[in-house]
C-alpha cells in the first residue's frame, strides 16, 4: 500500500514532480559520467599496455615509452642480455622516429616504427603479410597513412630519412613495398604511422639512430612474476628505467590525478544537487501533507510508517531518475569520449569512460542511498509532526 | 457498565506570547461503554483541547486519562499510537481523508497499519463502506466525493479496526444542515449498535440525541 500511496502522491504535482525526476536524471548521468572517468581512462590504458601480451616495458631512465624522442643505446646488446634472463619469454626493440615519402612531389612527413617483426606488441596486420626478420625492402602501412599516401598492397614508396639542417649530407633514401597494411595499437587518432625493420629505421635515421631503441617491450612467462624481472632488469641495467604495466598505469595515474579530482568534484556536486533536490521536493510535500501525516499519526498510524512513505518517495525519484540517468550518463561518455580521444598525442584505443558492471553497480548504489539519505531529514520531520498543534492549525 | 474512558484531573495549559494560558483546569470524566456523550460549550471552553487529549493526541499538564485501564501517560509513542490504532476511532471536522486514496483504501488503511492481509482489509473496509451507505462508491477518490460521504468514509475509518470508543470533533462542523442529519442519523445507528461515543460539537441537534450532554465553560466541566 505504501508504494500505490507514494507513487499517486507524487502524481498529485506531475510536473514538479517530473522536474525533479529530470534534474535526478541529470545528476545522476553526470555521477555516473564522473565514476566511469574517474578510473576509465586507466583501466582502458592498462588493458592496452597488456593487449599483446608484453608486461613490462624497458626505456630511457625517467621516461615513458614514447613520452619524449629519448632512446636507449647498445640496443642489439641490451635486448639480447634481457632474453638471456630467467622468465623472459621474448623482448622486442622498438624503435620510432619521423621519416618522409615522397608522394605528388612532395614530402609527406611519417611516423616510423622499427620493429623486430618476431616480438612486437604494436600493431595488428589487417591486410597482406607481416614483416620477416632482417626484410630491407618491405613497408607496412597504417590506415591513416595508406589513406595519405594513395597507396595499396604492393605498390612501391619512397622513403627518406630524417632531415637534418644541421647536417650537409642529403637524407637516405629507400625504395620500399607495401606488403601489409596494419592497426596501430597506440596511435592517435590520423596518425600516419608505418612499420619497418629495426635496422631499416635505425638507417634511415642516421648515426643519431644507430643501433637504438625508444622502448623494448618484454614478454614474461606464464606463472613467472614481472616484478621480479623488473627487479633483475633494474640490477643489470640501472641507467635504464624498466616497469611492469602495473607501474607504468600508477605513473599515468599520477599524471591523471587532476582528473580524478575534477571527477571527484564533478560527482560530489552531481550528489549534492540530488540531495538537495530530493529533499526540497519531500519537504515542500511534506508541508503541504502535514494535516494528512497528522490525521494518519491520530488514527494509528505508526511513525516508521510516516517516514517510510516519505522515504519511498524520495526512492521513487531516484529510482526512475536514476536509470533515465543511466542511460543519459552512457550516451554523454561516449560523446565526450569521442572529443577526449580525438586530443593529439593520446592513443585513439584509450577510452576515458569505461563503462564496467563495477563502475554501473557503484553510480547506481552511491545514488541510492543518497536518495535515500535526502529522505532522511523530510521522514524525520513527518514523523514528529505534533498531531494535536497540527491538526488544531488545520482547522478551520 | 465496563468503564472505556476515565479521565482524572486534566489540566492543560500553553504558553501564548509569553503568557500562561489555562485551556483546561481539572477536567475529570468517566464514560461507560455504549454510552453516547456529547461535550458542548462555547468556542474557547476548552472541549477541542479535552478531545485531544482523551485520544492520546496531546500530553496533559497534569492528570491522568486511561483508556480500558490503560493510563496513557504511561505509554511510549510506539504503544501509544497502537492503542490509539486498536481501541481509538477519530472522526474529524475536515474529514481528513487521503486525497490520493479511494474510499476503500482509505477504510483499509487503519486494517494494513494494524498487518491485515489484503483480502481480510477489502472485506472489511466493503462491509463498512455498505454500514455507512457508500458501498456503490468504494473505488472512488476522496476528491471525488461530497462533504457528507467523505465523512461517512470517515466514520467507517474510524470503526475499521473495531475501537473501544469513537471521539469526534465537530462532525457535522462542514456539512450542511441536510447532510448533517445524514451524519447523525449515522451516529444514531451507532450508538444503537452499541458503540460508544463521544462528540464534541456545537450542533444542538447532536447535543440533544446524546445519552449525556457535559457542558464545558473556560475550561471546566460546569454540567
Amino acid at each position: 500500500m505504501t508504494w500505490a500511496w507514494a507513487i499517486r502522491d507524487l502524481l498529485r504535482h506531475p510536473v514538479r514532480s517530473g522536474i525533479a525526476l529530470l534534474g535526478v536524471a541529470i545528476a545522476a548521468a553526470l555521477l555516473l559520467d564522473m565514476v566511469l572517468l574517474s578510473s576509465g581512462i586507466e583501466r582502458s590504458f592498462e588493458k592496452l599496455l597488456l593487449s599483446r601480451g608484453y608486461q613490462v616495458r624497458v626505456s630511457p631512465k625517467g621516461t615513458l615509452p614514447f613520452d619524449t624522442e629519448a632512446t636507449l643505446g647498445d640496443a642489439e646488446r641490451v635486448v639480447a642480455a634481457i632474453r638471456a634472463i630467467p622468465g623472459v619469454v621474448q623482448a622486442g626493440p622498438l624503435l620510432g622516429a619521423s621519416l618522409f615519402a615522397r608522394h605528388d612531389g612532395a614530402l609527406l612527413p611519417l611516423v616510423a616504427y622499427g620493429v623486430d617483426p618476431t616480438a612486437q606488441g604494436i600493431y595488428l596486420v589487417e591486410d597482406g603479410h607481416d614483416l620477416a626478420l632482417g626484410d630491407t625492402t618491405h613497408v607496412l602501412l597504417g590506415g591513416p597513412a595508406a589513406k595519405r599516401l594513395g597507396a595499396t598492397l604492393g605498390d612501391t614508396l619512397v622513403l627518406v630519412g630524417r632531415l637534418d639542417p644541421q647536417v650537409v649530407a642529403p637524407a637516405r633514401t629507400l625504395r620500399v613495398t607495401v606488403r601489409g597494411t596494419v592497426h596501430f595499437l597506440y596511435d592517435a587518432k590520423d596518425q600516419p604511422s608505418i612499420a619497418l625493420t629495426l635496422p631499416v629505421v635505425q638507417s634511415l635515421g642516421g648515426r643519431a639512430l644507430a643501433d637504438r631503441a625508444s622502448v623494448i617491450l618484454v614478454r614474461v612467462a606464464d606463472g613467472a612474476d614481472s616484478g621480479t624481472v623488473v627487479n633483475q632488469l633494474r640490477r643489470d641495467f640501472p641507467a635504464l628505467g624498466s616497469n611492469t604495466v602495473g607501474e607504468l598505469v600508477a605513473t599515468f595515474r599520477e599524471r591523471l590525478a587532476y582528473f580524478r579530482q575534477l571527477s571527484l568534484i564533478l560527482g560530489a556536486i552531481a550528489l549534492i544537487v540530488t540531495v538537495l533536490l530530493v529533499s526540497t521536493l519531500l519537504a515542500i510535500t511534506v508541508n503541504e501533507r502535514l494535516g494528512e501525516i497528522a490525521t494518519m499519526r491520530a488514527i494509528g498510524v505508526s511513525r516508521g510508517t510516516i517516514a517510510r512513505q516519505v522515504v519511498v518517495q524520495g526512492v521513487m525519484l531516484v529510482v526512475p531518475g536514476g536509470v533515465v540517468g543511466m542511460f543519459l550518463g552512457l550516451a554523454t561518455a561516449r560523446w565526450l569520449d569521442a572529443i577526449l580521444t580525438s586530443f593529439p598525442g593520446l592513443p585513439a584505443a584509450i577510452s576515458f569512460f569505461v563503462a564496467e558492471p563495477r563502475q554501473l553497480a557503484i553510480a547506481a548504489l552511491t545514488l541510492l542511498v543518497t536518495g535515500l539519505l535526502a529522505g532522511v531529514p523530510p521522514a524525520w520531520r513527518a514523523a514528529n509532526a505534533p498531531i494535536a498543534a497540527t491538526l488544531r492549525s488545520d482547522a478551520p | 457498565m465496563t468503564i472505556v474512558l476515565a479521565a482524572r484531573d486534566l489540566e492543560k495549559r500553553y504558553h501564548l506570547h509569553d503568557q500562561e494560558v489555562a485551556a483546561l483546569r481539572g477536567v475529570t470524566l468517566t464514560i461507560e461503554s455504549g454510552e453516547y456523550v456529547v461535550i458542548v460549550g462555547p468556542s474557547g471552553s476548552g472541549k477541542s483541547t479535552l478531545l485531544t487529549l482523551l485520544g492520546g493526541l496531546d500530553t496533559p499538564t497534569s492528570g491522568e486519562v486511561q483508556i480500558l485501564g490503560t493510563a496513557l501517560g504511561l505509554l511510549d509513542d510506539r504503544r501509544l499510537t497502537r492503542l490509539r490504532l486498536e481501541r481509538i476511532g477519530f472522526i474529524f471536522q475536515r474529514f481528513h481523508l487521503l486525497p490520493v486514496l479511494s474510499a476503500r483504501e482509505n477504510v483499509e488503511l487503519p486494517l494494513a497499519e494494524r498487518g491485515v492481509g489484503a483480502a481480510a482489509r477489502r472485506a472489511r473496509a466493503d462491509e463498512l463502506l455498505s454500514y455507512v451507505g457508500l458501498a456503490a462508491r468504494a473505488n472512488h477518490r476522496a476528491t471525488q466525493l461530497s462533504g457528507g460521504e467523505m465523512q461517512r468514509v470517515a466514520i467507517a475509518r474510524a470503526l475499521a479496526n473495531g475501537p473501544a470508543i469513537i471521539l469526534a470533533d465537530e462532525p457535522t462542523g462542514e456539512l450542511d444542515a441536510a447532510t448533517g442529519q445524514e451524519i447523525l442519523a449515522l451516529f444514531r445507528r451507532l450508538h444503537a449498535d452499541g458503540t460508544t461515543l463521544v462528540v464534541v460539537t456545537h450542533d444542538d441537534h447532536l447535543a440533544a440525541e446524546a445519552g449525556r450532554v457535559v457542558r464545558m465553560l473556560d475550561g471546566r466541566i460546569v454540567a
